[in-house]
């Protein structure tokens, strides 16, 4: 498996992904987030078509309260993984809604550890 | 001015008893925007994977987020822990895994077919359908031990292996049962109505497919040639027959198309494993505790599940993100229905297989 990682400052991630991501080629899977405690690491997931197990991984980090930069401006779809993230942890997500995933009395961010 | 009706979809439908709702705001019943809610059943089983159970546990707990696709689920949280251990699985047992996936995947993809007759009005397609899935699903209960979620796949093999008397009937009622799955594909690629009723509606481009990163059954049957049994090495698929189907036209008469002829690929493949099925152990011992992340990514019915897993040395893993099709398809979906007639709705959504189960996992 070929993994190729691209860590940069959390403001770069849209210009880092804007740099390479075509529709033609590139597949988005997700972003997914760990919990640090009081930040998270944040992996955005990108494969190429076509391609024997490769991934591209663009890595940064963020406090709990630090603005994450959409990216539905470069890829339509990526709005609801970033939902996701501002509904199990709590993170703020440029332009995101929550409640599409938990309801009014779910307990709040149940991601985060601790 | 048209006439503005707002019409919900769910968040229990007819069409489709899973719990997910779409606002439609329609004028003179075409549709001029959705919204979504797919929460109404988080179940948190990411945390429970990372707080309550053990990482030998874990694959037993995935299992369980879908009665449909639950071995895609364990082969994807296995051998995402395999990769990050080291662990050599012996090739019976990927065998085994691969035999198992595949009729997973017939029955599911019949049980899609069928549903999606059954919202065009043929009952008694439906009915068939439904007959003929059983036939796989008596051979899973034989192979596994059971109808739906089956653990069958563990970290370092299979829990069960197969006895000659199994592979013998196995061997016997694949005849019969592709013999079957053939027919319905004659029926769902040749019926005159049928095709009526779904050539060019809820019609998803290649264009579209790439643009909202499309997976499964939907973005194949746009023309994108993507199918994780081809571009992620988990199971021995290249050497058993694997072949990727793929249609042009986009819509839901195609999506169907797409399944019938993945059965009989399936059915296929599973015919070959018997065949060659190698001698030796089914299951190894796996020592130690996983550190570092890893993630992987499997073809289930409904297209690419990705696993993400992380350790550091302890029992309890850090992190455990599941990412299922049915949430990848959703921005489609919702991009898809606006413009069309809502009286396509439930047979647009149908044809896209969707799971809440997996999604609100």
């Amino acid at each position: 498996m070929k993994v190729e990682e691209i860590k940069v400052p959390l403001r770069d991630v849209r210009r880092t992904v804007k740099e390479f991501y075509n529709e033609n080629e590139w597949h988005f899977i997700t972003v997914n987030a760990v919990d640090l405690g009081g930040k998270v690491e944040l992996k955005w997931f990108f494969t190429r078509y076509g391609e024997d197990e490769y991934f591209r991984v663009v890595v940064a980090q963020a406090s709990y309260d630090e603005e994450i930069p959409t990216l539905t401006y470069l890829i339509p779809s990526a709005w609801i993984s970033e939902w996701e993230l501002a509904d199990l942890f709590g993170l703020n997500v440029e332009g995101a809604k929550t409640g599409l995933f938990l309801e009014p009395d779910s307990p709040r961010a149940p991601l985060r550890r601790g | 001015m048209g006439k503005r009706i707002t019409v919900p979809f769910g968040s229990q439908h007819v069409a489709l008893p899973e719990p997910i709702k779409f606002v439609f705001q329609t004028e003179n019943e075409k549709i001029t925007s959705v919204e979504v809610d797919v929460g109404y059943v988080h179940r948190g089983i990411e945390k429970a994977c990372q707080t309550k159970f053990k990482y030998t546990q874990v694959g037993y707990v995935v299992a369980r987020v879908c009665g449909l696709c639950s071995i895609s689920h364990t082969l994807g949280y296995v051998t995402a822990v395999e990769r990050l251990m080291g662990v050599e699985v012996p090739k019976r047992a990927l065998y085994l895994r691969l035999i198992v996936s595949e009729l997973d995947r017939v029955h599911s993809h019949l049980l899609a077919m069928g549903h999606t007759a059954e919202v065009a009005g043929y009952e008694n397609l439906f009915m068939q359908t439904f007959r003929y899935r059983e036939t796989a699903m008596e051979l899973l209960e034989l192979l596994t031990g059971n109808r739906v979620q089956y653990d069958y796949a563990t970290i370092g093999g299979v829990n069960r292996d197969l006895t000659p008397d199994v592979a013998k009937t196995l061997k016997e009622r694949l005849k019969e049962l592709k013999e079957r799955c053939l027919w319905i594909k004659d029926v769902f690629e040749n019926d005159f109505t049928l095709k009526l009723r779904w050539k060019g509606v809820g019609v998803v481009t290649k264009e579209m497919a790439k643009r909202f990163n499309v997976v499964g059954p939907p973005a194949r049957a746009a023309g994108l040639e993507t199918d994780c049994r081809a571009e992620f090495n988990y199971l021995p698929f290249k050497e058993l027959g694997f072949k990727l189907v793929v249609r042009n036209g986009g819509d839901i008469y195609d999506r169907n198309l797409v399944r019938a002829y993945e059965v009989i690929n399936s059915i296929e493949m599973v015919e070959n494993a018997l065949e060659g099925l190698p001698e030796g152990d089914v299951k190894v011992a796996v020592k130690g505790l996983p550190d570092g992340e890893s993630f992987v990514r499997v073809e289930a019915p409904r297209g690419e599940l990705f696993y993400y897993v992380k350790g550091s040395k302890k029992m309890v893993l850090d992190r455990v993100r599941i990412r299922v099709p049915t949430f990848a398809n959703i921005p489609v979906m919702k991009e898809l229905f606006v413009g069309m007639d809502y009286a396509d709705v439930p047979a647009t959504v149908i044809s896209f297989d969707p799971c809440l189960s997996c999604t609100a996992r």
